[in-house]
């Protein structure tokens, strides 16, 4: 497996330090040469929060990321021109042209396991399978903070077991209208992604 | 050998307590408060180490002051505001003589500036920053572990040389987590030889100049520059003993870059077509090792987080021009660098940074 650039971008508060930290400890713990740079305004309540994450089996110099290959989005706030392979974001944060998939975290955290906060975790597990990161269950434990470390390893395999047409299913069900309608002047231009030109199709 | 994720600003706590620190006083400020932080957690849990959160950084810097002659190895973290109000007590430290350090995570400035954001402007101000003439010993670290092991020098220098010492960081290195092995960096710690007060014998701790007796020496040049020379032989033998530096990349190319810090890490993509200079000891300035290095190449070229700052002090040592790449505004990106050296016509032929552009701001 090689090594992977990637940047979570939110506000603050949000949970960007937790996705970063918890992925960097995992990695460190599985051999993985990780640097991790937290980067926030100061200056602002609710600023924005990005956490620029790279590992790889061998030594890392470069720390800053300005070409990711995965770009987790739980907010639109951060570097406006980093370019990137591939986005998970939250519901309505991708952008026309993007590769990716929206998948609504909090919501899935509330639901599933009955706080938004492990929408984080669920993220996580998400990022985790989009990077083909090949963990085990002693990975985990050894990473993750042993506070509600059994719904946390839960909610990381329940990201991580997501597949397209799940993720399908569950934007279908909890946010197809918005989901379709921001997308209406792509779908009508043949621009959308495949996932939103679907959506309209079914609801059409 | 224990590998584990730690922070820049975590390491440098840590070196700290390796080095013997026992008395740690600060006031927080942005992107050091991390250090403040983690010696208050140490504090609580080591009731050998004493930690003061001051009103401000001036009370800070002097509680320090009054640590190390109260006998305890004492250090103080703070960033460029807070580096700035310091400066007296710097210049009552060198001139007293009195063994602590200082971190200064550096951010962009003037004024309260940037206060998230890389920067490499206080290099002069660690220098020349107080009033008067004064050797200062400064170390600026590239790596997590590197601010573990050159916190340990710092102290150790301070030991030595019995004055104030300075390590450099900078918010990226300050907030970098890195994997590192700590336990593996074995640095010989020296110990604290200086007596405390109150031991017995008298000592001096007037800022004004005296006689070795304690008698003003207020109108004494030659008393004056016979202590000012003393003392600055004795900061630049032990300066001697801590010249670490760097001389890599491709050693057979043209041109040099000279870097330090964060700085050559970002710049790293550059090395096929560059040999790097990283001077660890920022100061003294390494006049020795330049001069022996920088005749090899045609060109040279500063790369640094101010307008200039070190490459004035490259040419004053070399007597010879120097490139300019200022990384400005905490822009510490290839895609910054690359534009620096395009705009002065030594980009590579065929390098292309990755990214299509350098972070930027919203909202």
């Amino acid at each position: 497996m090689s090594g992977k650039s990637i940047v979570i971008d939110g506000v603050g508060g949000q949970g960007v330090r937790v996705i970063g930290s918890t992925m960097a400890s995992l990695l460190t713990v599985m051999g993985f040469h990780v640097t991790l740079l937290f980067d926030y305004d100061s200056s602002v309540r609710g600023g924005m929060s990005e956490a620029f994450l790279r590992y790889d089996r061998e030594p890392i110099s470069n720390f800053v990321v300005e070409c990711a290959d995965v770009v987790v989005r739980l907010a639109d706030r951060g570097p406006v021109h980093l370019s990137t392979d591939y986005v998970i974001a939250d519901i309505n944060l991708m952008k026309p042209g993007e590769t990716g998939e929206e998948i609504p975290f909090l919501q899935l955290g509330v639901e599933k396991f009955g706080r938004d906060l492990f929408g984080n975790m669920i993220a996580l597990g998400r990022l985790l399978c989009v990077c083909d990161v090949d963990f085990t269950d002693e990975h985990l434990t050894e990473a993750l903070p042993k506070k509600y470390i059994e719904d946390n390893i839960a909610a990381i395999k329940y990201g991580y077991g997501l597949d397209q047409a799940s993720i399908k299913a569950i934007v279908s069900e909890q946010a197809a209208s918005s989901f379709a309608s921001r997308y209406a002047e792509q779908v009508l231009a043949g621009t959308a992604p495949d996932e939103a030109i679907e959506l309209a199709a079914a609801r059409s | 050998m224990t590998k584990r994720l730690v922070q820049g600003n975590e390491a440098v706590l840590l070196g700290a307590v390796k080095a013997g620190a026992t008395f740690f006083a600060g006031y927080p400020i942005s992107p050091s408060s991390e250090i403040l932080a983690q010696a208050s957690v140490h504090a609580a849990s080591h009731p050998e180490f004493r930690f003061i959160q001051e009103e401000d950084e001036i009370a800070s810097v002097n509680a320090i002051l009054g640590g190390s002659l109260a006998g305890a190895k004492s250090f103080t973290a703070t960033s460029g505001p807070g580096f700035s109000l310091m400066q007296e007590a710097v210049g009552y430290g060198h001139k007293v003589g009195i063994p602590c350090v200082i971190i200064n995570v550096q951010r962009v400035g003037p004024g309260t500036g940037m206060p998230t954001m890389p920067g490499q402007g206080d290099l002069l101000q660690t220098r020349y920053g107080s009033t008067g003439d004064y050797t200062s010993i400064v170390f600026y670290p590239s790596t997590v572990a590197e601010c573990y092991e050159y916190t340990i020098y710092a102290f150790n220098a301070a030991e030595e040389s019995r004055s104030p010492v300075i390590l450099l960081s900078d918010a990226f290195l300050g907030h970098l987590n890195e994997v590192a092995d700590l336990d593996a960096i074995k640095v010989p710690i020296i110990p604290r030889t200086l007596e405390p007060l109150a031991s017995g014998s008298t000592r001096l701790f007037s800022g004004v100049a005296t006689y070795p007796d304690g008698e003003p020496a207020t109108a004494d040049g030659d008393e004056f520059i016979r202590q000012y020379y003393e003392g600055k032989a004795c900061r630049e033998e032990v300066a001697d003993r801590y010249a670490f530096f760097e001389h890599g990349w491709n050693k057979d190319a043209e041109t040099l870059v000279i870097a330090f810090g964060i700085t050559p890490r970002v710049a790293q993509p550059l090395s096929p077509y560059f040999a790097l200079f990283r001077p660890i000891r920022i100061w003294p300035t390494l006049d020795k090792e330049l001069a022996e290095i920088a005749p090899r190449y045609k060109k040279i070229i500063v790369i640094e987080g101010s307008d200039g700052q070190y490459a004035n002090v490259v040419e004053s040592v070399l007597l010879r021009r120097v490139e300019r790449v200022p990384l400005l505004g905490g822009r510490m990106s290839i895609e910054a660098i690359s534009e620096g050296l395009e705009r002065i016509g030594m980009l590579p032929a065929g390098f292309a940074p990755s990214g299509s552009k350098p972070p930027a701001r919203v909202g």
